[in-house]
């Protein structure tokens, strides 16, 4: 396409329309989701660990040893990590998605917390389950946190 | 004076690059669909060996079951993620590329005023 020529008024005008669109689009930012943040992306992976860790211990320890007692603590150190997974990501903007992710993880580890205080133990089958569960979920969390990513990615 | 602003070349490089954006969104979505689907699998196949074993009375059974609702929920929300984020991109690129045409198109004095 050639380029056009125009009367020295027309060119101004478009000159002005094009210095105004710049103006008003020269801070225009798309943003739909929060930004990446490494710091929280680290913390799910220790969270991840420790409740991996977690489940791996209580496997190795005879079933008629696994009274809730003796795991009262660890539980509630993990369900403090999670409860600040769930509040770092409630007060970041357009982070709906992380944030709910985070609360039903949370709210499925106070369940099966729930289920072991109630029956005081915990079959190998159970504690297999759980270690599964716990790892796709926070398997979800890492690729809705990863997922941002993509839009820090580097534009033309 | 001529303008040096092609509207149909800054289009098709705008189109070029959503695709490339979205292209890639695509890829990425497509693994971890996979991924979640080979999890689920997994979780399933557990579930149906503990009931079987008796390990997993019916209630506690059935209440895994609802669980797995739940998991989706999670899953979903983080595809969501990726979704939104591709979209992101892409919008974002597709201005940038119309932005520096419309900037490479004004004289150089007012060039530098933006």
């Amino acid at each position: 396409m050639k380029p056009i020529s125009l009367p020295l008024p027309s060119l101004r005008l478009i000159q002005f329309s094009l210095l105004s669109f710049l103006l008003v689009f020269a801070s225009c930012k798309v943003q739909l989701v929060s930004n990446y943040d490494m710091e929280l992306s680290n913390e799910i992976n220790n969270t991840a660990k420790k409740v991996d860790n977690f489940y791996l211990t209580m496997q190795e320890i005879a079933a008629d040893k696994r009274q809730f007692v003796n795991f009262s603590t660890s539980y509630i150190g993990i369900e403090v990590d999670l409860n600040s997974l769930v509040i770092k990501n409630r007060v970041r903007p357009l982070n709906a998605e992380s944030t709910r992710i985070a609360e039903i993880t949370l709210q499925l580890w106070e369940k099966y917390k729930e289920e072991h205080k109630k029956d005081n133990t915990l079959s190998n089958g159970l504690i297999r389950l759980n270690k599964k569960t716990f790892s796709d979920m926070f398997y979800a969390m890492q690729v809705a946190e990863e997922g941002k990513k993509v839009s820090n990615s580097p534009n033309p | 004076m001529p303008i040096n602003f092609n509207l149909k070349d800054t289009f098709d490089e705008m189109l070029a690059s959503a695709k490339q954006s979205a292209g890639e969104g695509g890829k990425e979505a497509k693994g971890v669909a996979k991924q979640f689907l080979q999890n689920r699998k997994e979780r399933l196949q557990l579930l149906a060996e503990l009931r079987l074993a008796g390990d997993l009375p019916d209630e506690k059974f059935m209440s895994r079951l609802e669980d797995e609702k739940l998991i989706l929920e999670a899953e979903l929300k983080a595809m969501a993620v990726i979704s939104k984020s591709t979209a992101q991109n892409t919008a974002q690129s597709v201005i940038n590329i119309f932005q520096s045409a419309v900037i490479k198109a004004l004289p150089e004095v007012l060039r530098t005023t933006t």
